[in-house]
């Protein structure tokens, strides 16, 4: 249930230093008011849902102080200082809800009816799945608002080039149960307060499961004495107890008790059903880190013989061994079970289900548990370098198909082209787009006298050429969005696209990609490089003449009296594509004649 | 690939090779043409096992009418396990290249205990008694009893097995453990015995070093290897230690208690004898009185562990006339034990060489020298006479005789210790009589002289002049090779600061000291907080571990570890050790990350790989040095400076580094892979300790790496994990190529391979 209202004691503060105003905060649906505990400061908030852009909390264990910050619309901010964690939680929670309704609500209100204009025959569905991905992602939100309601792009084409986040997002998000934590056993150990010298024990259904997968003789006794021989509550005493034996780490006193008490023994003795488990396990263990087949392999093995108490051996007391069992040793148990994963779906209030589903789980795993002992074994001898490759069993990173790879490097091209707009030379990129140029051209004519050897490009040029090609590709298709049947490579001509399409397939992206390139560039001397209509391309001949222009490089970062784009605040750079086009021509015009 | 070394022809199963494979190969040649020993240290991950076997089977197949066996022994099972499946490789290589020419046998040997396939024998717990259950069911007078009566239980693989006969043979093939199991259960015969019998064929044979140092078990299976063998000692950087072993005995309450108890039972035996079946006493005496310790040929399945002295040092003369009769033996025996009983009761250590020992028990006990000697034989003859069959009850009587003959054979290199108590816990009482051997060499004398080459081993034998010293032997090639790295993969560091700036150490003094724990555990902390997959952690000893985990978990640094990755912990549990280590690969493959604690000196720093995701970083806390109080490494230390002229500094220094450098080793296994490590202790940036480490390591840490703090180690690590992240060329840069194809190797002639070595 999501509350509707949120009260909570919080400091104002104006920023993430100062020590603030104490007041309370109060979160409606759509305000968020805050009252000073001083009521002659001016210090009252007021705001509304609408007017806050998004939020910022710091994060649970860090050194900071519980702080949400709230960011306005309007630039500045607000920062909430909380008394703990679980309110800043509380409150996070609350922020982000009402968030996502406002954002909702702006959508509803200005979004349908432009749908409705536009694409009669879309199904509900079909809408809800949309709304949805919009709402979850603000970026795609703000694009979405640009566009469409900007009426640069319709609806569906808007749509059409994000066909993926249709069809794949929703179907992938099957139900995924959230495993244990790594640390899960800590929860079910008691709290130890040093200075009252007091454990607590705190069992929740949570904290009940978890003990009954890391101790499976509890669960087996749980099974066995609840509630015929003693109360749920009994039981659980019973098991404090036995656990306050444990912390005290006296293991004679925690035999006197086990003798007095047969339940309690139950939880003090070591576990059977473990010792059979790893008993069972150990003859499916990997032979290569099988350590207890060594156990005696001098080939009789006599107690006594060798050093006994040398300075490198370790000394253990065996006196009581029953009874000690180690925190060492729970902490493998917590291992494996956490590895183990939540075998059960039921619900946790009921500590008997839980327990039988338990029992059956681990039955079932029993015989489900497969032998691949040998093939782990070669897989291990093998020397992975020397060697080609196996058929692994994930895809290695590799184009299939270059239309994928471009397609995919769209968003990454309209990002880093805002980064290059935004300076081009802050690129960790050692070299600038003129150096890369240099050593392309180069590269090019080496390889027209000697053909193609194995020759090695620098890497950093590499990465310069190729960025700005795929960037290029890739915008280009991205700004030639109005027709989404047609990709960029189709607008390439035929020889070209083949050629590209041929050379990348079976290459992997770093090093010999760029080779590709260049014999593709070399080749055929057509880049698609200039943005917006121009598909003759340049001649790279004559690219490499232009007039001390900056050529190939010049495609990362435009010129100068380039059109600036007034949107790209937002991350899309389409606003003016004909001013663009006109400009690219002329330019290339230039370099034709040049 | 295929390439040439000097005169002979190198099938190698794959398609490139390392330039240090191929030097290692090129020494190794060399070596084995001039039929000497040799020491060679090769830094892990570069393949060392392969290129050994590649070369050695090369070298026979190119030499076919000087057959040559291998004999390589490994200090685990499943070492053992993991050469045999690069020796399957290697061979199907060899046989698509040359055909059945190239055909060998190669088994790997091991205990019943892994050997087994008799259900019934299996079910037993422990491995004693796996022994013993097979005992029960295979000895020879439980056969000939079984053949009278057919309801008396046998064991069906071994009646298979013997009535198969000689035609019970392995096919060719190289076989694991597994196989080894498999194919006796598909056939019907025993694998153990089968096995056994075909050591003597195999080309290649892989078993563990006792096998081959222990005389106790060498004499067995190890008498019939001829001298044209090559024996190896891989991952030989403990070898020292496992001969000295191999020697030493002790004896605790326990032992004579239950020696106690053998010699009553055995007193019932000859009295019931007496009764029954007197003429069976007569012939034993008979058989001593010629001379003849040993009966002759025994059934295969009643052998015995041999004498435990060397070889060379047994007497082949009869038994002496006191101890002929048994239950005169019996009586000295019962001597013994008193008189080792009453050393026992001592408050003080007491510390004597054999000599004293021996003309004291004289004194007091009446048994000369040579009576001691004999013990061991004459209780096994025995043991045979009275048919005893559960053996290993007879564990302790036996332990007992095998001091009296070692203490009785040798009068240097070893000495006698009796501890009250130890020193650790003087609180418990637990008087130990031990009789230790401090030559190394000793052990090791009848495998350098019995066989033609015998080549050592290791990803550390640094400093390599010292083992020739500790062993006693001359090697003919004594080589220390680089590793050629494509990039620099291995990031060694020496963490001498916490982020506070305050000294980090295990010292003595310093090790429970508060701010090191929290130091400690912060660096891991952080270190969990950036590396991907796997971590491995060393401590110093078990109790160290014990009580640094139980304080971290104290102020809450466990949860902290706790929420980036799993904690797996080794612990004096093998099998719990073994479930943990699978676990842990398990943590890392499905990507959850996991850390393992473990101890240097344990059983997984001695064998475990954490190669690729399984270990990217490993931290070594402190400086796994020795008990140094210990007595019986004082008296090794006092020894080795006596006699080889070695200081007590410097070898507790190369045996603490050469623990930390394997520990540490583990993290690569290619030059594919990558790892960090990282030995956090403020005594590794004095030059003394530090120079100890293997020159691989060293070679690769930077003198801006001797002295961080944790942050700036933290800084380090992301940086370096970044730069391992990028794609590289596999090959090599153009200058110097780290990855050779067949052209490569056959373009390049000997003498480049020069730089390779130190």
């Amino acid at each position: 249930m999501e509350t509707r209202h949120l009260i909570k004691r919080a400091k104002y503060k104006t920023t993430a230093k100062g020590s603030g105003i104490p007041g309370v905060l109060e979160m409606t649906k759509n305000k968020i008011v805050f009252k000073p505990n001083d009521p002659t400061s001016v210090t009252m908030i007021n705001v509304d849902f609408r007017s806050i852009k998004g939020h910022k909390n710091t994060k649970e264990g860090s050194s900071n102080p519980p702080l949400i910050n709230l960011i306005l619309d309007q630039g500045g901010s607000y920062i909430f200082e909380f008394e703990n964690f679980s309110d800043l939680q509380v409150c996070r929670e609350f922020v982000v809800n009402s968030l996502a309704k406002s954002g909702e609500g702006l959508i509803a209100t200005s979004d349908r009816p432009v749908v409705a204009s536009h694409d009669e025959q879309l199904s509900t569905a079909e809408m809800e799945l949309r709304m949805k991905l919009l709402q979850e992602n603000s970026e795609l939100q703000k694009l979405h608002k640009q566009f469409v309601l900007g009426n640069i792009l319709t609806e569906s084409e808007f749509w059409a080039t994000r066909k993926k986040l249709l069809d794949g997002d929703s179907s992938q998000k099957s139900k995924q149960q959230i495993g244990f934590k790594s640390s899960m056993i800590l929860d079910t150990l008691p709290l130890h307060d040093a200075r009252t010298n007091k454990l607590t024990f705190n069992l929740t259904q949570e904290t009940k499961y978890q003990i009954f997968a890391l101790k499976p003789a509890v669960q087996q006794a749980f099974l066995n004495l609840v509630p015929n021989k003693m109360t749920e509550k009994d039981f659980w005493t019973k098991y404090c107890r036995a656990e306050l034996l444990h912390f005290k780490r006296n293991a004679m006193a925690a035999a006197a008790e086990a003798a007095e008490d047969e339940d309690l023994f139950i939880f003090l003795k070591d576990d059977d059903i473990l010792a059979s488990e790893a008993r069972r396990k150990i003859r499916r263990v990997d032979p290569t880190l099988d350590i207890e087949a060594d156990q005696g392999d001098d080939y009789m093995h006599l107690p006594d013989h060798g050093i006994f108490r040398d300075g490198s051996k370790e000394i253990t007391e065996s006196q009581h061994e029953l009874y000690r069992r180690t925190f060492l040793q729970d902490l493998n148990r917590q291992g494996e079970v956490v590895l183990e994963g939540r075998t059960i779906d039921v619900e946790l209030d009921n500590p008997t289900k839980v327990a039988e589903a338990l029992a059956q789980s681990r039955q079932e795993s029993d015989a489900t548990a497969k032998e691949e002992r040998l093939y782990r074994t070669s897989r291990m001898t093998e020397m992975e370098d020397l060697q080609a490759p196996h058929d692994h069993p994930f895809a290695p990173l590799f184009i299939k198909d270059p239309r994928d790879y471009f397609d995919s490097q769209q968003a990454n091209a309209l990002k880093t082209y805002d980064d290059t707009r935004a300076g081009t030379e802050q690129l960790s990129c050692s070299l600038n787009t003129e150096e890369a140029y240099g050593f392309l051209r180069s590269s090019i004519s080496e390889i027209k006298a000697m053909g193609l050897s194995a020759h090695m490009v620098r890497p950093e040029v590499a990465l310069t050429v190729i960025n700005g090609l795929t960037q290029n590709i890739s915008s280009t298709k991205y700004q030639l969005g109005k027709n989404v049947h047609e990709s960029v490579l189709d607008r390439l001509p035929n020889t070209t696209k083949e050629e590209l399409l041929h050379v990348s397939g079976p290459l992997d992206i770093h090093s010999r990609i760029i080779e590709a390139l260049l014999v593709f560039i070399s080749n055929h001397y057509v880049v698609s490089l200039c943005q917006g209509e121009q598909t003759e391309g340049s001649h790279v001949k004559n690219l490499s003449a232009a007039r001390g222009n900056k050529g190939i490089g010049s495609l990362r970062a435009p010129p100068a009296g380039f059109p600036p784009c007034s949107s790209y605040a937002s991350g899309s750079r389409c606003c003016f594509p004909t001013l663009r086009v006109g400009f690219t021509e002329e330019n290339g015009k230039g370099w034709r004649e040049a | 690939m295929k390439f040439q070394i000097e005169d002979v022809t190198v099938y190698f199963p794959y398609d490139h090779i390392y330039p240090e494979q191929y030097a290692y190969m090129l020494e190794l040649k060399r070596a084995l043409d001039a039929k000497g020993h040799c020491l060679l240290e090769m830094p892990t991950g570069t393949g060392k096992t392969i290129a050994l076997l590649s070369l050695i089977t090369s070298y026979v197949l190119s030499k076919p009418h000087n057959p040559v066996k291998l004999i390589y022994c490994t200090r685990t099972v499943h070492e053992m396990e993991k050469t045999l499946a690069e020796l399957k490789l290697l061979h199907n290589y060899q046989t698509t290249h040359l055909g059945d020419r190239s055909k060998i046998l190669a088994v790997g040997l091991s205990s019943r205990k892994n050997l087994c396939v008799n259900p019934r024998v299996l079910a037993a717990e422990n491995r004693d008694s796996v022994d013993a259950g097979c005992r029960r069911l295979t000895a020879s007078w439980v056969r000939a009893a079984a053949a009278a009566n057919p309801n008396l239980p046998t064991c069906e693989f071994f009646e298979e097995y013997e009535r198969a006969g000689s035609s019970a043979v392995l096919p060719p093939g190289v076989y694991t453990l597994q196989d080894l199991r498999a194919y006796g259960k598909k056939k019907g015969w025993c694998p153990y015995f089968l096995a056994r019998h075909m050591v003597q064929f195999a080309n290649v044979v892989v078993y563990s070093y006792q096998y081959l140092l222990d005389p106790k078990v060498a004499g067995i299976i190890s008498k019939e290897m001829q001298r044209e063998s090559v024996v190896v000692f891989d991952e030989a950087h403990n070898i020292d230690n496992v001969c000295i072993e191999a020697l030493s005995v002790s004896v605790r309450r326990q032992t004579l208690e239950g020696a106690r108890r053998n010699l009553n039972k055995m007193r019932q035996e000859i009295e019931k004898f007496k009764a029954t079946d007197a003429g069976r006493l007569r012939a034993e005496y008979n058989r001593l009185v010629e001379g003849l310790a040993q009966r002759g040929n025994l059934a295969l399945t009643d052998t015995w562990l041999s004498n435990p002295a060397l070889p060379d040092d047994i007497l082949k003369e009869a038994v002496p006339g006191n101890i002929r009769r048994a239950e005169h033996f019996v009586h000295v025996l019962r001597r013994l034990v008193q008189y080792l009983e009453g050393r026992l009761e001592t408050e003080n250590v007491e510390k004597e060489g054999p000599v004293a020992f021996v003309s004291s028990l004289n004194t007091h006990a009446g048994i000369d020298q040579k009576t001691l000697k004999f013990c061991y034989d004459r209780l096994h003859s025995l043991m045979l006479t009275l048919e005893i069959t559960d053996t290993d009850e007879f564990l302790h009587i036996q332990t007992i005789c095998d001091f009296a003959t070692l203490v009785g054979t040798y009068t240097r290199g070893f000495s006698i210790i009796i501890e009250p108590f130890d020193e650790r816990m003087p609180h418990i009482p637990d008087p130990v009589l031990q009789l230790s051997c401090h030559d190394a060499s000793l052990a090791i004398k009848p495998v350098f002289d019995r066989f033609q080459s015998v080549v050592i081993t290791s990803g550390t034998l640094s400093p390599i002049d010292l083992y020739p010293r500790l062993l006693n032997f001359h090697p003919v090639v004594s080589r220390s090779f680089k590793m050629s790295l494509t990039r620099d993969c291995i990031c060694p560091m020496v963490l001498t600061r916490g982020s506070d700036q305050l000294p980090v150490s295990t010292k003595f003094d310093m090790r429970s000291d508060k701010g090191v724990v929290r130091n400690y555990g912060r660096l891991l902390v952080e270190m969990a907080s950036i590396v991907p997959d796997g971590i491995v952690c060393f401590f110093v000893s078990y109790s160290y571990m014990d009580g640094i985990v139980n304080s971290w978990n104290e102020n809450g640094l466990l949860k902290d570890i706790m929420q980036h990755k799993l904690v797996f912990i080794e612990t004096q549990d093998v099998v719990e050790t073994t479930l943990a280590l699978d676990n842990y690969r398990k943590a890392c493959d499905c990507g959850r990350g996991a850390i393992f604690f473990s101890v240097a000196r344990g059983k997984v720093a001695e064998g475990i790989d954490f190669d690729r995701h399984y270990g990217r970083l490993v931290i070594m806390f402190g400086v796994p040095f020795q008990y140094t109080l210990s007595k019986i490494l004082l008296a090794r230390l006092e020894y080795l400076r006596d006699t080889f002229q070695i200081k007590e500094g410097d070898f507790l220094t190369f045996d603490a580094l050469r623990q930390a450098a394997q520990c540490v080793g583990r993290v690569i296994r290619s030059k594919a892979d990558y790892g960090m490590m990282i030995f956090a202790d403020k005594r590794y940036s004095r030059h003394d300790k530090r120079s100890k480490l293997p020159g691989w390591i060293l070679s690769h840490l930077r003198d801006s790496h001797l002295n961080l703090s944790t942050d700036m180690a933290l800084h380090i690590a992301r940086e370096f994990l970044r730069k391992m992240a990028q794609p590289y060329d596999k090959a090599g840069g153009s200058s110097s190529k780290t990855l050779l194809s067949q052209e490569d190797v056959e373009k390049m002639s000997d003498g480049n391979f020069n730089e390779m070595l130190y």
